[in-house]
């Protein structure tokens, strides 16, 4: 591979796009593969399984060929509400997992770039922050503060977009209490049992680090479920 | 739901290089059975045999640095590699998973 075309690799990767790796594993050559964008005779031959690789998000040689594809997905969107200690450590553990995070604090002194280096943190009410992040069924909401006046709004959300994954802080009591304010916003049932609450998965830690890796545990179970 | 995992060797392979140094990348491109790391896993070597990453679970991991310091001494550009059971003793390079894998080389230029 051309030092050239790793940078490329990497720059795509950084924008988050989606695109695939081929390589003739007959003659060494590699080509970035993006759909409508056209490729070499070489591997122009084997388009159509290409595609299909691309489409399907695998990874692995075309049968009967010697063309390896290795498809790069963009990574999953997660939103944590609340800027708080254990937000600083989850952003350490997702960095080496495909997860792209978002966070949404409307508190000043929580969201400082200070506390959060290179990260995106949008110092705006849900309401008004989730206007800045296009979400769907494939994101995920980590909700941090339990104050209701501003996980409830990001909750409700979410459930209305249908996330895969929400979680919520809180004690079982305080997560009662959110259930039943969901309730008597509209919620039925079905929604309101998909919250994870109390977040993640039992780990028997209670500091910051270790609340953080029963949630981001949690999180890649619901991911693979899916 | 599919969702690639990123261990960052490319962006590492990228520092290396800025740093002077040679790197080839080893990309796990087939397997079969059971083994223990999944298509395009990768690892990265030098010419002096630093590596990063993985393509196994340790099991074939000297013998990729080996074949990537060979390729850079030889100036080639590429190769594969097959990995099978091993019946020899646990020393000798194999998969104790009874997996195997394929591995393709090749080196940045």
């Amino acid at each position: 591979m051309k030092h050239s075309q790793l940078k490329e690799i990497i720059k795509k990767k950084a924008s988050k796009i989606e695109f695939a790796i081929v390589t003739n594993l007959e003659n060494g050559l590699s080509e970035i593969y993006q759909p409508k964008k056209s490729l070499s005779k070489d591997f122009d031959i084997h388009k159509d399984q290409i595609e299909n690789f691309f489409k399907l998000k695998k990874n692995g040689v075309i049968e009967n060929t010697e063309i390896f594809v290795e498809t790069y997905i963009r990574p999953i969107k997660v939103i944590i509400v609340g800027a708080v200690h254990i937000a600083q450590y989850l952003v350490d553990f997702a960095k080496s997992l495909n997860f792209e995070i978002s966070i949404i604090d409307p508190r000043g002194y929580f969201a400082s770039e200070q506390r959060f280096p290179d990260m995106k943190i949008i110092n705006k009410w849900p309401e008004e922050a989730f206007k800045e992040i296009e979400t769907n069924e494939n994101s995920a909401l980590i909700a941090l503060t339990h104050d209701p006046k501003i996980d409830d709004p990001a909750l409700q959300h979410a459930l209305n977009k249908k996330f895969y994954y929400i979680g919520a802080l809180g004690s079982k009591k305080t997560h009662e209490n959110r259930c039943q304010r969901l309730k008597e916003s509209g919620f039925n049932n079905e929604q309101i049992n998909s919250i994870h609450g109390p977040i993640g998965i039992k780990l028997g830690g209670r500091s910051a680090p270790e609340i953080a890796l029963s949630i981001i545990a949690q999180l890649v179970s619901e991911t693979y479920k899916k | 739901m599919k969702n690639s995992f990123d261990e960052k060797i490319l962006e590492e392979a990228n520092d290396w290089i800025k740093a002077n140094q040679k790197v080839v990348l080893a990309t796990v491109i087939q397997t079969w059975g059971s083994s223990p790391r999944p298509i395009g896993s990768r690892m990265i070597v030098n010419e002096k045999g630093d590596f990063s990453g993985s393509v196994s679970g340790g099991c074939v991991e000297s013998a990729i640095v080996k074949e990537c310091m060979g390729l850079i001494k030889e100036n080639k550009t590429y190769k594969k590699i097959e990995f099978k059971v091993s019946n020899e003793s646990a020393w000798e390079v194999g998969l104790a998973c009874g997996g195997e894998i394929s591995v393709y080389l090749e080196q940045i230029i």
